[in-house]
């Protein structure tokens, strides 16, 4: 039996809409967040859960996290059903949501942290070493009687890192962590995670919008889009199989060069630069390369690596969703 | 438990913290103390009330000392229902209900205490007929204390049942205007409950509202004698006890249909 295991999970929202003029009521509309999502994960495994907004990735944490309960299916964490015993449940856990608060505002972090310590009742000894340890793992110690609002952006989300880690929970969902964050915040984060990965065994599960988050971290990945799982596996095998548009960037040092494309390679310009989308699959990139060479002489020239929309974007195209 | 009383010790050092605001609470609850007590010395000057002016005026001063129990709600929690960041707590292995309530019991508590230990002082002290007077007898004092006890807890139990509809309708403002206007004028805030009518005084006094801050400072003026408060405290507890049932049963329903909007 796997740690997580989801079977055929669902969850709608009741959204309302405003109210149209000449009728009596409020017109009510069922949004599907989850349409039967299943998948399992090992003990261990760093999983990234990806897709676009609105897919329903916070909704499938919030289900694991114990705090929505689903309309329909099934699962279990560890062999305890989340939304049951939710008390129970969550001290094996920790949950960190990129755009949200769990310390206090006002109180200095160590504060907030000791709060956790009787709140997860962990013992003293154990709660000063752990503390220790992250505090010195995500650099915190000069931090500690600072309240949280003086915290930077990047500074406040490894206190909230270490404040969901002080109960070593056996699972961590990561909910956007790295939203915002400047790049050496982010390397930080990412160095980190993986420290706790291997150091404990922690599983950990995270939702992002950061494909390199998913490179550096995650050695499997899970696409969610309109409420379905579109993809499991490796991310390799995710970019092989969907990576059809690529975007290249040229300056040339005419003005005015004419490109003979065919009608599959859409061209834009930005600033001086045309920018060029197209698929290697309808246009070998060989071919490319010749047309742009025939329209002048190529000052500058940037291949941009694939992005997570263009990849999504495919992904729908494909599964005609 | 030990988690409960941490965070109630939080908040009542977080609500420390708040110096302008206690000066500013101070000033205003002092104003409205001088205009009703003026209201009132106008009122018997004319038409003299069978309760004395002196009970009449230190009910004034209690209310308005106290006046932080009534009305006062923790801006953070409708933050974080609004907001969504009720989410961490919801991970948390504790008891949402007694978690927020242990919070409200904080943030009441050293909010009332820091402006009325000071205003109850500055009341003591003003000339006879315009000030608080002491108490009936030292063991309406202690009643009186005794009773405010039960009486915070029912404070704090309709604080709770303002946050459950919050998160429903996740705007505090309904509720809370409907409430308060009852708060205001069943708690004796406005008009000292010992001026109602006789025969309304029979409904409103067992209304949760007159349990608060009424039960207790009748207690102290002696409008209530000492003995009374056996069959008061029972009265009040059992308010007290329904009031947090409510409460409870209010929050159990929201964790079903609970949606935590956006991220």
């Amino acid at each position: 039996m796997s740690f997580i295991e989801v079977d055929d999970l669902k969850k709608s929202f009741i959204v309302r809409k405003k109210r149209e003029k000449g009728k009596l009521f409020r017109e009510k509309q069922t949004v599907e967040a989850l349409k039967g999502v299943s998948f399992e994960v090992e003990k261990g495994d760093l999983v990234g859960y990806i897709g676009p907004n609105g897919a329903g990735k916070s909704t499938t944490v919030k289900i694991l996290s114990g705090i929505l309960t689903p309309d329909g299916g099934e699962a279990s964490v560890g062999g305890r059903v989340p939304w049951q015993d939710r008390k129970e449940y969550v001290k094996h856990i920790g949950v960190v949501f990129g755009q949200r608060s769990q310390l206090w505002w006002d109180v200095p972090i160590i504060d907030s942290y000791s709060l956790l310590k009787d709140i997860y009742k962990i013992s003293k000894s154990d709660y000063e070493s752990r503390l220790k340890e992250l505090s010195e793992a995500l650099q915190l110690e000069e931090l500690m009687r600072t309240p949280l609002r003086l915290l930077s952006l990047g500074q406040r989300m490894r206190a909230e890192l270490c404040g969901s880690l002080l109960h070593r929970p056996e699972l961590l969902f990561l909910d956007e962590p790295t939203i915002g964050l400047d790049a050496v915040s982010k390397l930080a984060l990412r160095d980190f995670l993986k420290w706790e990965n291997r150091e404990y065994g922690t599983t950990i599960m995270l939702t992002t919008h950061d494909m390199e988050d998913i490179a550096a971290l995650c050695s499997r990945v899970m696409v969610l889009g309109h409420g379905k799982k579109l993809f499991d596996g490796k991310l390799p095998d995710l970019l092989e199989k969907f990576d059809t548009i690529r975007t290249v960037s040229v300056k040339y040092e005419t003005d005015d060069p004419v490109l003979d494309m065919p009608e599959s390679v859409k061209t834009g310009r930005n600033g001086d630069e045309i920018v060029i989308t197209y698929s290697p699959k309808e246009f070998p990139t060989p071919e490319l390369l010749k047309a742009l060479q025939n329209a002048g002489k190529i000052r500058e020239m940037t291949l941009q690596p694939e992005n997570i929309d263009h990849l999504i974007a495919s992904m729908y195209k494909e599964m005609d969703l | 438990m030990r988690a409960y009383l941490v965070v109630f010790r939080m908040r009542l050092l977080m609500e420390l913290q708040y110096r302008g605001a206690m000066i500013g609470g101070i000033l205003c609850q002092m104003f409205f103390g001088l205009v009703l007590t003026a209201l009132y010395r106008a009122l018997y000057a004319g038409h003299p009330q069978s309760v004395p002016i002196e009970h009449v005026v230190s009910y004034v001063w209690l209310q308005q000392a106290f006046f932080r129990m009534l009305l006062a709600t923790d801006p953070d929690l409708l933050d974080k229902i609004r907001s969504g960041n009720i989410a961490y707590d919801m991970c948390r292995p504790v008891n949402m209900y007694w978690f927020y309530y242990a919070r409200i019991a904080a943030q009441k508590l050293m909010g009332s205490l820091m402006r009325g230990v000071p205003m109850l002082m500055v009341a003591a002290l003003l000339p006879k007929g315009w000030g608080l007077t002491l108490p009936d007898s030292p063991l309406g004092l202690l009643a009186a204390i005794l009773s405010l006890v039960p009486g915070f807890f029912c404070m704090c139990a309709l604080e709770n049942v303002t946050m459950g509809f919050t998160m429903r309708t996740l705007d505090p403002r309904g509720i809370q205007s409907m409430l308060n206007l009852l708060m205001m004028t069943f708690s004796g805030n406005i008009l000292p409950l010992t001026l109602f009518p006789d025969s309304w005084q029979r409904v409103i006094t067992l209304l949760p509202y007159a349990q608060l801050l009424d039960a207790p400072i009748r207690l102290y003026t002696g409008e209530y004698a000492v003995t009374e408060a056996f069959h008061i405290i029972p009265v009040q507890a059992l308010w007290a006890g329904l009031l947090i049932m409510l409460g409870t049963g209010i929050w159990k329903a929201n964790r079903k249909r609970m949606i935590v909007q956006g991220g």
